[in-house]
């Protein structure tokens, strides 16, 4: 489409001819140039991509900063890095993230795999309410899942730690996995069960020798989804903490509310390393398995 | 399959289906409770019927917060549609075969921090940020030359900045479902390209601008940490209102106005659940 038009464009750069038939064909391909070439496009679309990318950049680059400048680049230098190192209550809220990512990450694993089998494979008028009500806890704003703990831990006598934080990351972190696997699990064709069973096996094993093996990817890659959400979030945290340890986050946020400083640009590109190398570690998983889907298919 | 393996997928919706009952449905029992209490003189609530809690919502001291809570995340919608329906068209349409790539780099942003993205405008906008150390080198009179921290563009563009890939994505899985012959059919149909995109692209994506829309506007709307450090006190939000209630505040008038904010999301949110329904059931 595209070639065809600059072809017609190349051919005819003056709309001079006099028959009114090539008028509209010369018409035609100018109007189809500015919509299928669109210059401007891509250059709204580049700068789209510097003002995502622009910010990182810049805390990411300060963080290597000699200098408390914001403004001035001194030499390239790790203070701020043996800074953080230095500061036990940044490793401590580090240790603690990474406990209740991992926590959350095994139970919301198991639980929203479970879900999403339950939710496929069903025939039981629960699927319906089920289902809603994990799309509704999926689009429910942080702030008022945050609150509604925060009210419900209290009622309950329980003191906020840790263990509340895990709670409240759980809840939220169930839609995601389920959510992925379902997708994943929907496309599986039965019959490769149907085939097992009428190899001798029973359900189970159908599933379990079967079904999951084909499933691993969807449930490790929503896995790490999980542990990166959960060691990212600052809302529901922000409701469901203590006093005693905090996770990263609410530490990067008392450290702001302090005034900026340059180890705020360390331990920020500290989070990022670490959760888009794991980001990236999942959708290697989950693409790889796609790809070997798609040569299976081919041969 | 077999009754014993329907009995054995049922079971499977027990774990995950009562978790959220317990930690998501009775919660809201209790937030709809303490939103109808007073407090005794520990500050805990006691449980009763105190309307006066939702009259004090709509207080006129409170409606400027409500009014700009509302209107910032109309606002943040709104560019992120402006700038999000442009860029998810692009690489749809002529992302070729780096579209998934492209994607990524969309998404890969939003999984650095969210407090830190948020504090990145500070660095590079703030008073002693980036931008105001250049435009002071260049000679730029003032000190500092551009103030940004504390406008209610600060928030705006905080919160465009949060969400702005919840906006490409639904567009741009839209916009590839879409038959790309139903453009040419409109071309070659004499259509401009203005009709065309009027006529046949937009009708055929207003699902993913609907649901863009949603996944943009509840969050914003919820939002008080961008607020909070890009912002001061004229840029307050209904979030950075309920958070101070429940720091040092009356949690009853709290938890009244997370139960006004949440019917309000609701509202929004049964919208975008029925119009998301609807493909699914005519595809069904």
């Amino acid at each position: 489409m595209s070639g065809q038009a600059a072809v017609v464009d190349q051919a005819t750069p003056e709309p001079l001819a006099p028959m009114s038939h090539q008028k509209v064909v010369v018409r035609r391909a100018v109007a189809a140039r500015k919509f299928d070439q669109p210059r401007f496009l891509y250059v709204f679309t580049a700068l789209v991509f510097v003002y995502l990318f622009a910010p990182i950049l810049v805390v990411f680059w300060f963080s290597f900063n000699s200098r408390k400048s914001l403004q001035v680049f001194g030499s390239f230098s790790l203070t701020w890095y043996g800074k953080l190192l230095e500061d036990s209550n940044i490793i401590s809220s580090l240790v603690a993230s990474v406990e209740i990512a991992f926590v959350t990450m095994v139970v919301a694993t198991v639980l929203g795999t479970m879900l999403a089998f339950g939710l496929v494979r069903a025939r039981w008028w629960a699927n319906r309410p089920t289902g809603t009500l994990m799309l509704l806890n999926l689009v429910t704003p942080e702030i008022v899942t945050g609150i509604a703990f925060l009210l419900v831990f209290s009622q309950l006598g329980l003191t906020l730690s840790l263990g509340t934080v895990i709670i409240g990351h759980i809840t939220f972190s169930i839609a995601y996995v389920t959510i992925i696997v379902r997708g994943r699990l929907a496309a599986i064709n039965r019959e490769v069960e149907e085939a097992a069973q009428d190899l001798g096996a029973n359900d189970l094993q159908a599933v379990r020798l079967v079904t999951l093996p084909l499933l691993w990817p969807a449930i490790i890659a929503s896995g790490m989804l999980v542990f990166v959400m959960s060691f990212d979030d600052f809302v529901t945290s922000f409701f469901t903490t203590g006093i005693g340890v905090q996770p990263l986050p609410l530490r990067i946020y008392s450290m702001i509310r302090f005034g900026v400083t340059p180890e705020i640009n360390a331990v920020g590109s500290l989070m990022m390393v670490i959760t888009i190398v794991i980001v990236l570690a999942a959708l290697f998983v989950y693409a790889r398995q796609q790809r070997a889907r798609l040569a299976f298919l081919a041969e | 399959m077999s009754v014993a393996a329907n009995r054995l997928w049922r079971l499977m919706l027990a774990p995950a289906g009562l978790w959220l009952v317990v930690f998501f449905v009775a919660p809201f029992s209790i937030v709809i409770a303490v939103s109808l209490a007073t407090t005794d003189f520990l500050g805990r609530p006691v449980f009763g019927w105190n309307p006066e809690n939702y009259q004090q919502v709509f207080d006129p001291l409170f409606i400027p917060v409500l009014v700009r809570s509302a209107a910032f995340a109309v606002a943040a919608t709104a560019l992120c549609l402006l700038i999000g329906y442009p860029v998810a068209y692009m690489i749809a349409r002529f992302g070729g075969r780096f579209r998934n790539f492209l994607i990524v780099l969309i998404i890969l942003p939003w999984f650095a921090d969210y407090l830190v993205r948020i504090y990145a405008w500070f660095v590079i906008l703030g008073d002693q940020g980036v931008v105001n150390g250049l435009l002071h080198a260049v000679g730029f009179p003032g000190d500092p030359p551009v103030t940004f921290i504390n406008t209610p563009f600060a928030v705006i563009g905080g919160l465009v900045y949060d969400f702005l890939p919840f906006m490409i994505l639904p567009i741009y899985a839209a916009l590839e479902r879409m038959d790309p012959s139903l453009t040419e059919a409109g071309k070659d149909l004499y259509g401009t390209p203005l009709q065309t995109f009027l006529h046949v692209t937009w009708p055929a994506t207003v699902q993913g601008v609907v649901a863009g829309v949603v996944l943009v506007g509840l969050p914003a709307l919820g939002d008080f940490a961008t607020a909070q450090i890009l912002g001061g006190p004229n840029t307050y939000m209904i979030g950075n209102l309920i958070q101070d209630q429940f720091g040092s505040g009356y949690w009853p008038f709290g938890a009244a106005l997370t139960i006004v904010l949440m019917a309000v999301l609701s509202l929004l949110m049964i919208f975008y659940l029925r119009s998301a329904a609807r493909p699914a059931e005519a595809s069904a």
